[in-house]
């Protein structure tokens, strides 16, 4: 459902602030703004307070920055001026295609994985974004994983619908599972995860209910060399030992 | 191409070191650097380092990466000088602006976030050593107090965003609050602390 035009107008104070973290709706008030010129002034206006509040935050920079900018300056080209005929793409969609560290990486490990990893990924992204104030300690863990130099993403389907997309790092011994597509279950009903090995099976957690169709990212610890992942359906709650047929068995070793 | 601006009046703050004669305004100062103009380069950078700086690092906290941002925002001002439009708001504005959209992308990636969790459970610095050697005294006063005009929700709202980083969906899960009386605390809040520092937009 779109927002009327009375609460787009609304969003110029936490646009001004970058605290609009969703892409869509930040695409939508910078159309907004192409039409609306008392927003655009409002925008200006507000703009201009946090640059002030910037100014109120100076602190002394640390000397030795001086000099790597001004180095960082002499070897890089500038760009030339636009001849601005058509509407520029958003800054801050260049950035995030800039965006450096650990998200390009994984970004292409997820292309290899196919389409299915990229949403499933997009849904960790904002689910960690999103949970600053509780399970910290399992974001950061999370987060190890995502960054951990070894870390792969699998996609397979499951005998239940849809795709399971598992990013998996054998030096943190731990993977993330999400899901996407899996048949609905009744309220009686869960999906458990396993860690399966011949020596021994160890339930892994139980996948959160689904939100638009996708679970959140499922943190198992504890991996072990020649683990493979299951996924079967259990009574809520979960069970000590698998009871039924899994819907998904996938190796997780190289 | 120089366009003056009346706001540089503003900007031209009495308080800012004097320099060399013939003192450039900040809009001005882009333009030569768009032809890339090396001495107008650092003419910015005296001007606006610092608070490029104080901001990256209310945001980021980390010392070594709030350097890092830093170093990528200044060079970003260089490389990018000829996409700056004086038509839409002051060299200091555009500035800034680039400044805290990259310390909000570094702190909203999954990995600073889980580095910044790490610092926040560390002693915070006390507040005169992160103050030292301000030049930005008078700016300061006049944010606090203007800050200070607000409600509490405006304003716990606005620092939270704007140097605590979060987004306004954070901000209302921190505040308790609805989406939507976030949203309209801001834009209120702004409004009446533009009113309160007489900026024009």
């Amino acid at each position: 459902m779109r927002p009327a035009r009375h609460d787009l107008h609304l969003l110029s104070g936490v646009y001004v602030l970058d605290a609009i973290d969703s892409d869509i709706e930040r695409d939508r008030f910078e159309r907004h703004l192409g039409r609306c010129h008392t927003c655009i002034a409002e925008v200006r206006g507000l703009r201009e307070v946090t640059t002030r509040m910037a100014m109120a935050a100076a602190l002394q920079p640390p000397p030795a920055l001086h000099g790597r900018v001004l180095a960082a300056v002499r070897r890089t080209r500038q760009l030339p001026p636009v001849a601005d005929t058509k509407p520029r793409r958003g800054p801050w969609r260049e950035r995030l295609a800039q965006r450096s560290g650990w998200f390009p990486r994984l970004a292409l490990a997820a292309a290899a994985a196919g389409v299915a990893a990229a949403v499933v990924l997009g849904v960790i992204l904002a689910g960690t974004q999103h949970q600053l104030s509780n399970a910290q300690a399992e974001n950061r863990a999370i987060a190890r994983v995502l960054a951990a130099p070894d870390a792969r993403v699998l996609a397979q389907s499951t005998a239940a619908g849809g795709t399971a997309v598992v990013v998996v790092s054998s030096a943190e011994r731990a993977l993330i599972v999400t899901t996407a597509g899996l048949r609905p279950l009744p309220a009686s009903k869960v999906y458990e995860a396993w860690l399966i090995n011949p020596k021994r099976t160890r339930p892994a957690g139980l996948l959160p209910a689904p939100q638009g169709g996708r679970t959140r990212p499922l943190l198992a610890t504890g991996l072990m060399p020649g683990d493979e992942l299951g996924l079967t359906v259990e009574p809520a709650g979960g069970t000590a030992k698998p009871t039924t047929t899994p819907i998904l068995v996938l190796p997780l070793s190289t | 191409m120089m366009v003056m601006d009346p706001r540089d009046i503003h900007e031209a703050r009495p308080e800012a070191a004097p320099e060399k004669g013939g003192e450039q305004n900040l809009d001005g100062l882009l333009a030569l650097v768009a032809r890339g103009d090396e001495p107008a380069f650092e003419a910015v950078y005296a001007r606006l380092a610092g608070a490029a700086y104080g901001l990256i690092r209310k945001v980021v906290r980390d010392p070594a990466q709030s350097e890092e941002v830093a170093q990528e925002v200044l060079l970003e001002v260089w490389r990018t000088a000829s996409r700056f439009d004086p038509a839409k708001g002051s060299a200091a504005t555009w500035v800034l602006t680039i400044a805290h959209r990259r310390a909000i992308d570094r702190v909203r990636s999954v990995t600073a976030t889980a580095a910044r969790d790490q610092m926040a459970a560390e002693p915070v610095p006390a507040s005169d050593e992160v103050a030292e050697a301000v030049e930005a005294s008078l700016d300061r006063e006049r944010v606090r107090h203007c800050l200070d005009g607000l409600t509490e929700l405006q304003r716990e709202s606005i620092t939270l965003a704007y140097y605590g980083g979060y987004s306004y969906r954070q901000v209302a899960a921190l505040l308790g609050a609805t989406l939507s009386s976030i949203k309209t605390r801001i834009r209120d809040g702004l409004i009446r602390m533009r009113d309160c520092l007489g900026v024009s937009g």
